[in-house]
C-alpha cells in the first residue's frame, strides 16, 4: 500500500487554512505557503492537478468554494490520493447530511479533526465507509438546516462490524415497502475534427443503487455485456441472443460484489449495503451512439468581422428528447459587437468566458437546429494574434438513453423471507467534455 | 469623477469580489461592454466616452491587458472640457508609451494647448509631453515648451513645469533638444549667414538664456531650472559659463542672506534641494578663474561648513548634511586652499565620530574621496586611530568604507601599522569580507613594505589566519619573491619550517610550505630539526590532509629533499621511493605520471641533480593582485567626482610617489635577468616622467628590444642580433633601468599613472592569428576591434576604434610600421572619437613575398587635457592570413612531393619542446591556420600530412606540403618536413609551423608564475640544441 499523503490541507478561495492535519514528519509547515503563492495566485490553478513544487508534490481539488491540498514529499500513488479525498468528502458530507463547503467545515471542526484521525494513518487510508464510522464516531455533526434526514440507531457491537464478513451491512433491517433503484449514469467524451472526424470518443459510466431492503438480500444483476451473455449462454448451452452485445472496459465494483462468483460465472451478485451505493463502474470505448452531431463554419471577414454558423443534430430516438442543452461557441477576445438568428432556444454572448452562449431547454430526437451569428471585432493596438480557435463545446442530459446501448436485464432480489420487491430502472445519459473543433 | 455612477459601482464591484476568478469575470464582462460601446455607431456622448475611459485605466491599473479604445482616449483630448482632456491626458499617458504610432495623432493637440493661453491645459500638456514624450515630440515640441519656459507672461507654475518637461526632452533625445529646440529660434534666424557665426552664437544664445532664467526670483522656478542647467552642464559645460556667477549668486542668497520666503524653508534650511543642485552645477564647471566670484564662493561655502551641526530632528539633520556633503565635494573640487581643507579635512574626522550611522558613513566615504583628489593625506592620518575604530562598528558598510579609506590612505610611512591592524582585524572579521581584507592586506604589504622579510611574515600570517581567503596570486607572488631574492630564500625557509610546527594548517600554508621547503630547505640543513629527513617527516605527516592538487607538489618537494639530502641519505631515500610507489596507481593523472618520472629520475642519481635544478627566477611582472582590486572596483558612476578624477590624472601621482615622502629609495633590490616585461606595460608607459633622468641607461643596453618583447613576451635573454632595420623602435622614454624594473617594489607613481588594457594583448592577438574578427586592444576609454576579409594576397582590415567613455578622445593617431614584405594603406583616422562613438578605418593589406614580420599599429589618443595613452599593437596580418586550404588526394600529392625535392625547397628539421599535443589537436591547430590536414595519405598513423596553397605578389599561388612525423612515446619532438616552389616560402612556413607548434601556453596556465619557455628569436633560426639541455624546457609544463 502506498503512502497516499503527508498532510492535508482544507483552504478557502483566498487560500485561508481552515483545517490541516499533518500525518508524517516529512513536509514542512509551511508548505501550504508555496501552495498559495505559487499555485493559488497564478493563472496555474485548475490546469494541472498535481503540481510539484520544492521537492513536495500538491495534490488538490476544489469542492465547492474549498481546495482541498494533499501535500507529499515521497513518490506517492496519485490516484489513491485523489480516491481519499473523493471518499472522505462523500464521508463528510454524510455526517453533516448535506453540502460540502467553507461554512460547514467552520461549523465542524471537532468532528472533522475526529474523522481525519480515524480515515488516514501515517499516510495510509483506513476505513472510509460513513455506515461503519458512524458505528463508533457517534458525534453528529452539525447539520446544515435544510437536510432532515433521520437518525438510525447505532448497534451496539461495532467491533463485529467492522471485522465481520459483511461490514457493509447491519443486521435486523426492516422495511415496509422494499424497493431497489437502478439508475445507469454515463458520460460522453468527444474531441471531433472540424472535418467531422471522430478523434477521441468514449464513454464512462456507473451503475448507481440505492436498496431499501429488510433483512439480508443477495442480489443479482444481468446486464447486456459480452463476457456475462457469453457466459451465460455457454452454461446454458444454448446460442447467444441476437441482440447486441457490449463489451465493457476497466469495470470496476463496489466492496459489495462477490468477486469470486463473479469470476467463475461472471454474474454480479452481492449483499447490497443499505441506501445509497455506487455498485459498479466502467468504460467503453467503442460502439459509442453519439447523441449529437454539430456542423460549425466559421469565418473570418477582414479584421473586425466573423460569421458563425453552427448546425446541431440530434441523432438518438424520436421519441426521446435531450435537456439542458448548452452549445458554447468561443469568439475572440475582441468581439464588440453580435447579432443572432436561432431557430429554436435563446444565445447571448458572455464576454467573461468569451463565448457565444447558445441554451435549448429541450431538443427532441431527429430534429435539427441551427444558429447563425455575426460578430463585429473592435480594433486593438497591438499586432494582431491570430485567433487559436478553441473548440465548441456542448452540455446536455439525454434520459432514457444511453450512449454505450447498455441495458438492464434482470435484477433479482433473494431473500430468506422471500419478500416481494419493487425494482425501479432508469437511464441517462450526460455531456462529459463535449467537443467538437471548428 | 464624482458624478460617475457607473465607474464608482464598477470599482465596488470589483472590491467585493472574493478572489481572483472573480474579479476576472468582472473585468471581462466589463471590457465586453467597453467594446460594445466603442462599437456602437451612433457614436457617444461626451460623458459616456469619460466614464468608459475612466473604467479602462482603473482595469489597466489592475494589471490586465487593456489593447483596444487607445483611440478614444486620444481623441478625448482635444475636447474642449476641462474633465474629458484631463482623463484624456491622464489615460494617453499610462496606457501609450513613447514608442506608439497612436501618439503621433496626439501632437497637434498638445501643441494646440501648449500655445494656447489656458494655464490649466498647458500643465496637463506639459505634464503628458515630460512622461512619454518621445523623439518625435522633441522635435516637434521642443521649441514651444521654450518659449513657454522663458516667456515673461506665464505663471511659475507653468514654467516649473516647462523646466522639468524640457529637462525630461533633453535626457531622452540630447541631440534633438541641443541642436533644435535649445536654439532653435536662433538658428532660424541665422540661417542665411555664415555657418560658424551660427554655431557660435547659438551657444551664447544659449547660455545667454540659461543665465537669465538663473536670475528668476521664484525659488520654484529656479528649482526646476537648475535640474535643467545640471543636466545640460553634465553633457557639455562649455559655452555655460556665463552661469557660473548666476549660480554663486544663487548660493549667496540662499546661504548667506537667507532671502527666501517662508515656504521655501525646510526645518529652517533655505531651500536645501535648490543648494545642492546648484552646488551640484558648479562641479560640473573646470575651476573658477574670476578672483571675485571665487572668493564669494568660498565665503559661502566657508559658512556652510561651519554653520552645520548635528541636531537632534533626524529630517533636519538629513537637509543640513546634504547640503553640506555636497559643500565638502565642492570644496574638493574646487582645489580649495590647503586651510580650507584641513577645516573639512576636520570636518570630516568629526563626523567619523558621531553616533548617527548615517553621516558617519558618508563622513567615511568623502575621506575616500579626498583621498583620490587632494593632497591631504596627511591630515586625514591625523585620524588614523578614530578610522580603525570604525573597522570594528557593528553596520558592515561602515566597515568597508572604513576598509576602503584604510587601503586608500595607506603609503610607506603607516604601511607597517595599517596592515597589522588589518591582520588582526582579519581573525575577527565576517566572511563577506575576508577575501577582499586578505587581498587589500597583500596588495598593502607589496606596494609598501619596508623590508621583504616583512613582507614575506605578514603574507604568511595572512594565510594562518584566513587561508580560504587567500586567493592562490597571493601565495603564487609571495614564493615569486622568495624565488627572485636570495637573501630572502634561508629567512623564508626558516619561516614557514616554524609554521608547519603548528598542529593544524591550512592548505594553501602547506603549499608555500612544501614549495620553499623543497626549494631552499637545505638552506636550513645545519640547524636542528631541519635535516631532509625531518622536513620530510613533517612534510609527509600534512599529505593525508590535503586535496589532490596539492599532492603533485608535495611529491616536487619530496624528490628535491632527496637531491638535496648530503649526503645521500638511504633511509629517506627508502621512504620517499615508497611515497613514489603508491603514486605510482593514482588516479590522478598528475599525481601519477610526477610519481613515475621522479621514481625513475631519482634512480639516475646525476641526472636528479639536472633536472631538479633549482627553479630559475620568475620574470618581473605586475602584480595580478591590484588588476584584480581594480576590476573589484570598477564602477560606471558618471559622477562629477569621477569626471574631476579622470581629468586630473597627475594628483594622485603626485601624493602617492615614495620619494619625497620617505626619503630613501626601497633598500630591497632584485638582481634583474633581463629587461622583460609584459607587454601592455612597456607599451604604455611612454610617458612615465618621473623616471625619465634614468633612460639613457636603457638606451645603451640593445637587447632590451621593445618589439622583440612585445612579439614574444616569454622571449628569455633575447641574444643581441640584428632583427632588421624595420623593426626595431626605440622610445627614450620607454624604459625604465633594470634596477628599478627588477625590485619587487614598483614605483607606484607608473601605476598610478598608467591605463591598464583590459585582458592581455598577447592573448588577444593570438586568438585574432586564427580568426578575421574580434577585439585587438581594450582598456578602461577605447576598444579596438578588427574585422578582416583575405582573398589571395589582397586583404582588407577594418578597424573598429570605440569610445567606451561620455567625453570625446582627442588626438587619436595611429601609425603603421610596415615590415617589409608587407604593403599597408590605411585611411584617414579621425582625430577625435566623440563620445561613446564608434569610428570605422578601413586598412589595405598587400603581401609581396613570404614573410612572418608582423605589422605594428602605433596608437595613441589623448584623454581629458593630459592623459596621452599610446599602445603598441601587432595586427593580425600575418603568414597564414595569404593561406588558402586546400585539400590533396593521394595522386595529386605524391608527384608534387617528389619534384620538390632537397634543400632550398623541401626543408626538414627535428622540433623538440613542442607543447604535447595529441593527433586531432594537432589537427584541428593545423586547420586553424589554414593549412589543411589530408587524412590517409600517410601509411603510418602517427603522421600528419597537409598542405596548402600561398599567395603573394611575387610568388604564384602557390602550393605548400607538409608533413609532420610524431613520436608516440614522446609528444614533446616531432619531425618537420615542408616543401614548396619558393626557397624562402619553404623556410617560412616551415618556421611559422614550428613557432605554433613550440609557442604559446595556453590561457589555464596564465595564473601560475610562467617558468621561461626558450623560444625562437624572430628572424633566426633557433638551434635546437639549445631546447634539449634547458632544463628549464623540460620542467615548463611541472608547475
Amino acid at each position: 500500500m502506498p503512502v497516499a499523503a503527508s498532510a492535508i490541507y482544507f483552504l478557502n478561495l483566498r487560500g485561508d487554512v481552515l483545517i490541516n492535519r499533518t500525518y508524517r514528519d516529512d513536509v514542512g509547515g509551511n508548505m501550504v505557503d508555496a501552495f498559495r503563492t505559487h499555485i493559488m495566485q497564478t493563472k496555474e490553478l485548475g490546469n494541472c492537478p498535481v503540481r510539484q513544487i520544492g521537492g513536495c508534490s500538491f495534490v488538490y481539488m476544489r469542492i465547492s468554494n474549498v481546495y482541498i491540498v494533499i501535500v507529499v514529499s515521497s513518490n506517492a500513488n496519485v490516484a489513491c490520493a485523489f480516491k481519499f479525498v473523493v471518499e472522505a468528502v462523500a464521508l463528510f458530507k454524510s455526517y453533516f447530511g448535506g453540502a460540502f463547503d467553507e461554512d460547514a467545515i467552520r461549523n465542524n471542526f471537532v468532528l472533522i479533526y475526529e474523522l481525519l484521525d480515524e480515515i488516514m494513518d501515517f499516510g495510509y487510508p483506513q476505513n472510509l465507509s460513513p455506515e461503519i464510522l458512524k458505528l463508533y464516531i457517534t458525534q453528529e455533526g452539525v447539520r446544515s438546516p435544510f437536510s432532515s434526514k433521520p437518525k438510525d440507531k447505532p448497534v451496539p457491537n461495532a467491533t463485529l462490524q467492522v471485522t465481520g464478513a459483511v461490514g457493509w451491512r447491519r443486521e435486523g433491517l426492516s422495511y415496509k415497502k422494499n424497493e431497489v433503484f437502478l439508475d445507469i449514469v454515463e458520460s460522453v467524451n468527444l474531441l471531433m475534427s472540424s472535418k467531422g472526424n471522430v478523434l477521441r470518443c468514449d464513454v464512462t459510466g456507473k451503475v448507481l443503487m440505492k436498496c431499501f431492503l429488510s433483512g439480508m438480500p443477495d442480489l443479482k444483476l444481468g446486464l447486456n455485456d459480452k463476457i456475462g451473455l457469453e457466459k451465460e449462454s455457454e452454461m446454458k448451452s444454448r446460442p447467444a441472443k441476437s441482440g447486441k452485445t457490449i463489451e465493457l472496459d476497466d469495470v470496476t465494483f463496489h466492496q459489495c460484489v462477490n468477486l469470486t462468483r463473479f469470476n467463475s460465472e461472471k454474474t454480479v451478485s452481492f449483499v447490497p449495503p443499505d441506501g445509497e451505493f455506487e455498485l459498479m463502474k466502467y468504460r467503453i470505448t467503442e460502439g459509442v451512439n453519439l447523441p449529437f452531431r454539430v456542423l460549425p463554419t466559421i469565418n473570418e471577414l477582414g479584421r473586425t468581422r466573423m460569421e458563425v454558423n453552427v448546425k446541431v443534430k440530434s441523432v438518438f430516438g424520436a421519441k426521446m428528447f435531450a435537456l439542458g442543452v448548452v452549445v458554447k461557441i468561443p469568439v475572440p477576445k475582441q468581439t464588440a459587437k453580435t447579432n443572432f438568428q436561432v431557430t429554436t432556444g435563446r444565445a447571448k454572448y458572455n464576454p467573461s468566458i468569451d463565448c457565444l452562449v447558445w441554451k435549448i431547454r429541450k431538443f427532441p430526437g431527429q430534429t435539427e437546429s441551427t444558429l447563425s451569428a455575426e460578430i463585429e471585432l473592435i480594433s486593438t493596438m497591438g499586432e494582431k494574434k491570430s485567433w487559436t480557435r478553441p473548440p465548441i463545446q456542448m452540455e446536455f442530459q439525454v434520459p432514457m438513453f444511453t450512449a454505450s446501448g447498455l441495458r438492464v436485464r434482470f435484477l433479482k432480489v433473494w431473500e430468506k423471507s422471500g419478500y416481494n420487491t419493487v425494482e425501479w430502472v432508469r437511464y441517462i445519459t450526460k455531456a462529459g467534455s463535449y467537443e467538437i473543433r471548428c | 469623477m464624482s458624478g460617475m455612477r457607473g465607474l464608482s459601482v464598477f470599482i465596488s464591484d470589483i472590491r467585493n469580489c472574493q478572489n481572483k476568478e472573480a474579479e476576472r469575470l468582472r473585468v471581462d464582462k466589463e471590457l465586453g461592454n467597453i467594446r460594445t460601446c466603442f462599437k456602437n455607431d451612433k457614436g457617444l456622448t461626451p460623458y459616456k466616452k469619460k466614464k468608459y475611459v475612466w473604467k479602462m485605466l482603473y482595469i489597466h491599473m489592475l494589471g490586465y491587458d487593456v489593447d483596444f479604445g487607445h483611440m478614444e482616449a486620444v481623441s478625448l483630448i482635444s475636447a474642449p472640457k476641462y474633465p474629458e482632456k484631463q482623463v484624456g491626458y491622464i489615460v494617453t499617458s499610462c496606457l501609450l508609451n513613447e514608442n506608439h504610432d497612436f501618439l503621433r495623432l496626439a501632437i497637434n493637440a498638445v501643441r494646440n494647448d501648449i500655445i494656447g493661453r489656458n494655464e490649466t491645459y498647458q500643465c496637463l500638456a506639459l505634464t503628458l509631453v515630460g512622461n512619454i514624450g518621445g523623439r518625435e515630440f522633441a522635435e516637434s515640441l521642443a521649441p514651444d515648451v521654450q518659449k513657454l519656459l522663458i516667456s515673461s507672461s506665464c505663471r511659475p507654475l507653468v514654467r516649473k513645469k516647462a523646466a522639468l518637461c524640457l529637462l525630461r526632452l533633453f535626457r531622452k533625445n540630447p541631440d534633438v533638444v541641443n541642436a533644435d529646440g535649445w536654439c532653435v529660434l536662433n538658428t532660424l534666424l541665422f540661417q542665411f549667414i555664415d555657418v560658424p557665426f551660427i554655431f557660435s552664437s547659438s551657444y551664447a544664445y544659449r547660455a545667454d538664456r540659461m543665465a537669465q532664467l538663473l536670475d528668476e526670483r521664484d525659488l520654484g522656478v529656479l528649482t526646476s531650472s537648475m535640474s535643467l542647467l545640471v543636466s545640460l552642464v553634465s553633457n557639455d559645460y562649455e559655452g555655460y559659463s556665463s552661469c557660473l556667477p548666476k549660480c554663486v549668486k544663487i548660493l549667496e542668497r540662499l546661504a548667506r542672506n537667507q532671502d527666501v520666503p517662508q515656504e521655501y524653508t525646510y526645518y529652517g534650511i533655505p531651500s536645501p534641494w535648490l543648494q545642492v543642485k546648484t552646488m551640484r552645477a558648479l562641479q560640473y564647471f573646470p575651476t573658477i578663474e574670476d578672483p571675485s566670484t571665487r572668493r564669494s564662493l568660498f565665503e559661502v561655502l566657508q559658512r556652510i561648513l561651519m554653520g552645520t551641526d548635528v541636531v537632534k530632528n533626524v529630517n533636519k539633520n538629513n537637509a543640513s548634511h546634504a547640503v553640506l556633503f555636497e559643500a565638502l565635494s565642492l570644496v574638493m573640487h574646487l582645489n580649495a586652499e590647503k586651510e580650507m581643507m584641513s577645516q573639512c579635512v576636520a570636518l570630516l574626522g568629526k563626523f567619523i565620530s558621531v553616533r548617527e550611522p548615517n553621516i558617519r558613513y558618508l563622513g567615511l566615504e568623502n575621506m575616500t574621496r579626498m583621498l583620490m583628489i587632494t593632497d591631504a593625506q596627511d591630515i586625514i592620518k591625523k585620524h588614523q586611530p578614530q578610522i580603525i575604530t570604525s573597522l570594528k562598528d557593528p553596520d558592515i558598510s561602515i566597515r568597508r568604507r572604513a576598509l576602503d579609506l584604510l587601503y586608500g590612505m595607506c603609503d610607506v610611512s603607516n604601511a607597517k601599522g595599517i596592515v597589522e591592524e588589518l591582520l588582526q582585524y582579519l581573525s575577527t572579521a565576517e566572511f563577506s569580507m575576508r577575501e577582499e581584507l586578505s587581498l587589500k592586506a597583500a596588495i598593502l604589504a607589496e606596494k609598501f613594505a619596508p623590508d621583504l622579510s616583512w613582507y614575506v611574515d605578514v603574507i604568511l600570517q595572512l594565510i594562518d589566519n584566513a587561508g580560504d581567503f587567500v586567493s592562490d596570486d597571493i601565495w603564487f607572488r609571495v614564493v615569486q619573491f622568495v624565488t627572485n631574492n636570495e637573501d630572502l630564500q634561508p629567512y623564508a625557509a626558516s619561516k614557514v619550517r616554524e609554521y608547519m610546527d603548528k598542529i593544524a594548517i591550512h592548505e594553501t600554508m602547506v603549499k608555500v610550505s612544501a614549495y620553499i621547503l623543497g626549494e631552499y630547505g637545505h638552506l636550513l640543513a645545519r640547524r636542528p630539526g631541519c635535516s631532509a629527513r625531518e622536513l620530510f617527516g613533517i612534510l609527509h605527516e600534512k599529505l593525508p590532509t590535503v586535496s589532490s592538487p596539492t599532492i603533485p607538489l608535495l611529491l616536487s618537494t619530496y624528490a628535491k629533499l632527496l637531491m638535496h639530502a648530503q649526503p645521500p641519505d638511504i633511509e629517506l631515500q627508502k621512504q620517499i621511493w615508497n611515497v613514489f610507489k603508491k603514486y605510482e596507481s593514482s588516479i590522478d593523472v598528475e599525481i601519477q605520471q610526477r610519481a613515475v618520472e621522479y621514481f625513475e629520475l631519482s634512480k639516475k642519481g646525476a641526472a636528479l641533480m639536472d633536472v631538479l635544478a633549482e627553479m630559475p627566477k620568475f620574470p618581473e611582472r605586475q602584480s595580478s593582485l591590484i588588476k584584480k582590486v581594480e576590476d573589484v572596483e570598477d564602477t560606471a558612476d558618471q559622477s562629477a567626482i569621477k569626471l574631476r578624477a579622470q581629468q586630473l590624472p597627475s594628483n594622485a601621482l603626485v601624493l602617492a610617489d615614495p620619494q619625497p615622502v620617505n626619503g630613501t629609495p626601497p633598500p630591497l633590490k632584485v638582481p634583474s635577468i633581463s629587461g622583460i616585461k609584459l607587454d601592455h606595460e612597456s607599451a604604455s608607459q611612454t610617458q612615465s616622467q618621473p623616471n625619465g633622468d634614468l633612460s639613457k641607461v636603457q638606451s645603451q643596453i640593445p637587447s632590451a628590444d621593445l618589439l622583440g618583447e612585445m612579439v614574444d613576451p616569454l622571449a628569455i635573454e633575447a641574444p643581441p642580433v640584428d632583427m632588421g632595420s624595420h623593426q626595431r623602435v626605440y622610445r627614450e622614454e620607454d624604459g625604465i633601468p633594470d634596477e628599478v624594473d627588477g625590485t619587487a617594489i614598483v614605483p607606484i607613481g607608473d601605476q598610478a599613472n598608467k591605463v591598464e588594457p583590459i585582458g592581455n594583448i598577447t592573448e588577444r592577438f593570438n586568438a585574432l592569428c586564427l580568426k578575421d574578427s574580434g577585439v585587438l586592444y581594450e582598456d578602461p576609454y577605447i576598444q579596438i576591434g578588427v574585422k578582416a576579409e583575405w582573398r589571395g594576397h589582397h586583404g582588407r582590415l577594418v578597424l573598429f576604434l570605440g569610445n567606451k567613455v561620455t567625453s570625446p578622445l582627442t588626438s587619436v593617431q595611429a601609425l603603421i610600421l610596415p615590415p617589409a614584405h608587407l604593403k599597408l594603406e590605411l585611411s584617414l583616422v579621425p582625430d577625435t572619437i566623440p563620445p561613446r562613438a564608434q569610428v570605422q578605418c578601413p586598412l589595405e593589406v598587400m603581401n609581396i613575398r613570404p614573410s612572418r614580420d608582423v605589422a605594428v599599429l602605433d596608437f595613441s589618443y589623448k584623454f581629458g587635457t593630459s592623459m596621452v595613452v599610446s599602445a603598441k599593437l601587432r595586427l593580425p596580418a600575418v603568414l597564414n592570413k595569404f593561406l588558402q586550404p586546400l585539400q590533396l588526394t593521394s595522386e595529386e600529392f605524391f608527384p608534387q612531393w617528389r619534384s620538390l625535392s632537397g634543400p632550398p625547397l623541401k626543408l626538414q628539421e627535428v622540433v623538440r619542446g613542442v607543447r604535447p599535443l595529441s593527433l586531432s589537436e594537432m589537427e584541428n591547430l593545423f586547420n586553424s591556420f589554414r593549412v589543411t590536414i589530408c587524412p590517409g595519405l600517410d601509411p603510418n598513423p602517427n603522421n600528419l600530412v597537409a598542405s596548402t596553397t600561398f599567395y603573394s605578389e611575387n610568388t604564384r599561388p602557390m602550393l605548400c606540403l607538409a608533413r609532420i612525423e610524431t613520436d608516440p612515446a614522446d609528444r614533446t619532438q616531432l619531425r618537420l618536413t615542408v616543401a614548396s616552389g619558393d626557397s624562402t616560402l619553404t623556410f617560412e612556413l616551415k618556421e611559422f609551423i614550428k613557432e605554433q607548434l613550440i609557442a604559446i601556453p595556453m590561457g589555464s596556465r596564465a595564473l601560475v608564475p610562467a617558468v621561461p619557455v626558450p623560444a625562437a628569436p624572430l628572424a633566426q633560426p633557433p638551434s635546437p640544441a639549445v631546447d634539449a639541455n634547458d632544463p628549464g624546457a623540460m620542467l615548463a609544463g611541472l608547475l
